[in-house]
């Protein structure tokens, strides 16, 4: 992977991404087979430049762009012609069995997305995902279609570009990069689901830095949540109070937005220390009172030599809801004040033969999805929920570049009906 | 890794991107203080040519055989726009008000909402007017009762429009709909509807969103703690259990709540005796099942099944539920409760001591009764799901529902 870089300065852009991901991929994350995707597709794109160069350098004249009818998979670099489109997705089919109640086993094509992305020229791009979940979206059927991300970004000076559009929040370490071959278990973690609703998007502008310190800063202006969306009548608040009332840019009420910011440090090859911020209005002048969601998070991973060790803490923040509670007293799900988790993650390479690669792990969460409720009053003020803490045991098998089995346990420590064994097959390229 | 240091250009775009970035975050989330006017505020204009027809159409008795009932007798303010009851069991119609109707006049408030009888994803029958949803709509629905022979009994559309001739505003209808009007009977009638339907929709009073529930929603008052302790309850699955039906909070576009859900429910009210057409013991009021045009005959599982009202001004209402049993909102509440825990206070008992319960049903039908969601889920002998405290609190926070007059 030690590809020699040209020096030739108009080049030097793209090499700082490419450098980066290189260190990432030498440091053998559990990501490695979707970095080097990702390498690859930086090579073709260099190599598209040093064509262009030749051509400036022979003062050829300008070519027009190259017709973007080559929608190719690109896993090797390509002749520039096709590097323009890129076709890319990623797949999770998973199969989950309670221990005590077999009836409830499950088996579901948990989501199919298509991904492509198009390079208009060196500096601007776009990038759309499209999402089918549950096999099947009718009116009769649980599926789902939906727009992932849809964004433009535009590279305006060797360090910073800018996005704007439909695009995934940066925060945790999943959001961002939620493909099955990305993460252990089957399926993703509590902390990043009920906390951090994964898959969140929103719509909006952010600038991404990429520093020569090796941090990453990305921040901007985007929608936000929609509090009026909350049903008190409904468990879904409970199971993921932000994940109950995010908008996904359909429709979304915009009346405030909100800001967000994330740093990630990768400055020291193996280790990501990361933190970051969201925050913003969510009534939209629809309710009498006005009321701001804040989440946060800290995050770490460390992946010295076989080991792939992860930690990260997330908290969430609801003002005022002792007046937007108010008139739901007495229902089932009111709108907590706060809500938390963290997780501690440990992965090992314990095997690896040709493509195949075998790593364990072993998880631990702990979250709470109202872990406080604001005063209402005597009788009325709901009682905050208790913390689910659950292990995962498993481990994920790579038998080829870009897909993977995985198995795994988990035993909940509260609802013990919910202990259950998973299995799944993903794959991303 | 060493990169090129920014570029004159590159600063230019980082100023104009930090100029950008600033009047965004100007925008963002600030101000966002006291809510606008927005759905739930109401404002007192002035009706259309159209409306105001409507308005004095539906106060004008002359348009019934009698010459003393109007739509207003049947729907009067001070009850909320529901029956007034000021004497019998419902409203006194036909042609000389010597007929008793068959069901409670339903309140025509807060109707604007309300859609065409249907049924939704779950196969739930939802929508519609009058309490079997008999009618599309509000202007279908307006022209109903003017024929209704225990109603205002007119016995042709010719004779209504002869009545609307010699009303003082015929001129003003003329005005609106036409010279030759009146002299097309049919059309006229039409215009009528249309006329009523204009005045429901546009007349403030029927849509006022002013009671103290109201304002509480706005967020300008609190709500006393036993209203509090009553809204709790309301909501409470495992306690009244009334919002499942009757919905409390504001909808997700902002709108304010109709507390109904427009649905239908067979709740197993006792027979009215006090009706004169249950004199006959093997008469049965089936709602929704037989209903009129009989497109509902087939299903049997709908029989016994009525429309969820809106509870809004139900403490200003003097009867409740399509029958008119009970005449007392405590009552009412403690029907709700009691029905399955002490059948024996409801339904009478049949000559083998056994109790007739459900007994406005012919039993073959009685197991359309919900006996499944609260707080009918309970056995005789298990205590109720509310208190008599409970429905002191529970008919403080109903009459919060009242609009302001």
């Amino acid at each position: 992977m030690n590809k020699k870089l040209s020096r030739t300065p108009l080049l030097h852009t793209l090499s700082l991404s490419l450098m980066l991901a290189i260190g990432t991929a030498q440091a053998q994350t559990p990501a490695e087979q979707e970095l080097l995707r990702r390498v690859d597709q930086l090579a073709a794109e260099l190599a598209k430049l040093r064509t262009e160069l030749a051509q400036l350098q022979q003062q050829a004249p300008t070519q027009p762009s190259a017709p973007a009818a080559s929608i190719a998979a690109l896993v090797e670099p390509a002749p520039a012609a096709q590097a323009r489109t890129v076709l890319g997705g990623y797949a999770e089919l998973n199969y989950n069995r309670p221990n005590n109640n077999g009836k409830d086993a499950q088996a579901d094509l948990r989501r199919l997305v298509l991904g492509v992305q198009h390079r208009f020229d060196e500096k601007t791009k776009i990038v759309t995902e499209i999402e089918v979940e549950h096999a099947v979206a009718s009116a009769g059927d649980p599926g789902e279609v939906a727009i992932e991300q849809a964004y433009v970004e535009h590279q305006f000076h060797p360090n910073w570009a800018l996005r704007g559009g439909l695009f995934l929040m940066p925060m945790g370490l999943l959001n961002e990069n939620h493909e099955p071959t990305a993460y252990y278990g089957v399926e993703r973690n509590f902390v990043e689901t009920a906390i951090i609703p994964s898959t969140w998007r929103e719509g909006g502008i952010q600038l991404v830095g990429q520093l020569d310190s090796g941090w990453t800063l990305q921040a901007g202006i985007a929608t936000g949540f929609d509090l009026n969306k909350w049903d008190a009548a409904s468990s879904e608040g409970r199971e993921s109070p932000l994940g109950a009332i995010h908008q996904e840019l359909a429709l979304a009420r915009s009346r405030d937005l909100a800001l967000f910011g994330a740093a990630n440090y990768r400055g020291i090859p193996g280790l990501l220390l990361g933190a970051s911020v969201f925050s913003g209005q969510a009534t939209h002048s629809q309710q009498a009172a006005s009321s701001r969601i804040t989440l946060w998070d800290l995050h770490a991973r460390w992946t010295p030599g076989r080991w792939d060790l992860s930690a990260l803490y997330s908290r969430g923040s609801i003002s005022n809801t002792a007046a937007l509670n108010m008139p739901l007293v007495g229902s089932d799900s009111l709108i907590p004040a706060r809500f938390d988790g963290a997780y501690l993650q440990a992965a090992y390479k314990l095997w690896e033969q040709g493509s195949y690669v075998l790593k364990p792990f072993a998880r631990w969460e702990r979250f709470n999805t109202a872990s406080r409720y604001a005063e209402l009053g005597a009788g009325l003020t709901p009682e905050a929920s208790d913390s689910e803490r659950v292990v995962t045991l498993g481990a994920n098998f790579e038998f080829a570049p870009g897909v993977v089995l995985k198995a795994d346990l988990q035993r909940f420590r509260l609802n013990k009906d919910l202990n259950r064994v998973n299995l799944g097959l993903g794959w991303s390229f | 890794m060493r990169y090129r240091s920014p570029s004159t250009r590159s600063t230019g775009y980082m100023a104009a991107l930090a100029t950008l970035l600033a009047l965004a975050l100007q925008a963002c989330g600030g101000g966002s203080s006291a809510p606008e006017t927005g759905p739930g505020e109401t404002t007192d204009g002035a009706l259309s040519a159209r409306a105001s027809l409507g308005k004095q159409i539906f106060h004008d008795a002359s348009l019934s055989a009698s010459g003393r009932q109007s739509c207003a007798s049947c729907h009067a303010a001070e009850t909320g726009n529901a029956g007034p009851r000021s004497t019998g069991v419902t409203e006194p119609g036909g042609v000389a008000l010597e007929l008793q109707g068959g069901r409670t006049s339903p309140s025509i408030r807060y109707l604007a909402g309300n859609k065409a009888f249907g049924f939704d994803a779950e196969g739930t029958p939802n929508g519609g007017f009058f309490w079997d949803g008999r009618a599309a709509s509000l202007q279908d629905q307006a022209g109903k009762p003017f024929f209704n022979p225990k109603e205002m009994a007119n016995a042709s559309t010719e004779e209504l429009i002869a009545r609307l001739a010699k009303a003082p505003y015929a001129p003003a209808f003329q005005q609106e709909f036409g010279a030759d009007i009146l002299r097309r009977p049919a059309d006229a009638l039409a215009r009528m509807q249309l006329a009523l339907q204009a005045f429901q929709l546009e007349d403030a009073s029927l849509r006022a969103f002013s009671s103290k529930y109201d304002e509480f929603l706005r967020g300008r008052i609190t709500l006393s703690e036993p209203e509090l302790r009553g809204l709790a309850l309301f909501n409470a699955k495992d306690k009244g259990n009334c919002a499942a039906c009757h919905p409390s909070a504001r909808g997700a576009d902002g709108s304010f709540p109709l507390f109904t859900d427009f649905s239908y429910d067979a709740l197993g009210v006792p027979r009215n005796t006090a009706l004169a057409q249950n004199a006959d013991p093997s008469f049965y009021d089936l709602g929704l099942c037989a209903r009129e045009g009989g497109d509902m005959a087939a299903r049997r599982d709908l029989c016994g099944a009525f429309k969820v009202p809106s509870l809004r001004n139900v403490a200003l209402r003097k009867a409740f539920f399509h029958n008119g049993r009970f005449t007392d909102l405590r009552e009412v509440l403690s029907f709700y409760v009691q029905r399955d825990v002490a059948p024996e206070k409801w339904y009478p008992r049949l000559p083998d001591g056994s109790i007739d319960k459900f007994n406005d049903l012919p039993v073959e039908l009685r197991g359309n009764v919900n006996v499944s969601e609260g707080p009918y889920n309970r056995r005789p002998g298990q205590a109720p799901a509310l208190s008599e405290a409970e429905i002191d609190d529970l008919l403080a926070f109903l009459r919060t529902l009242s609009d302001a007059r």
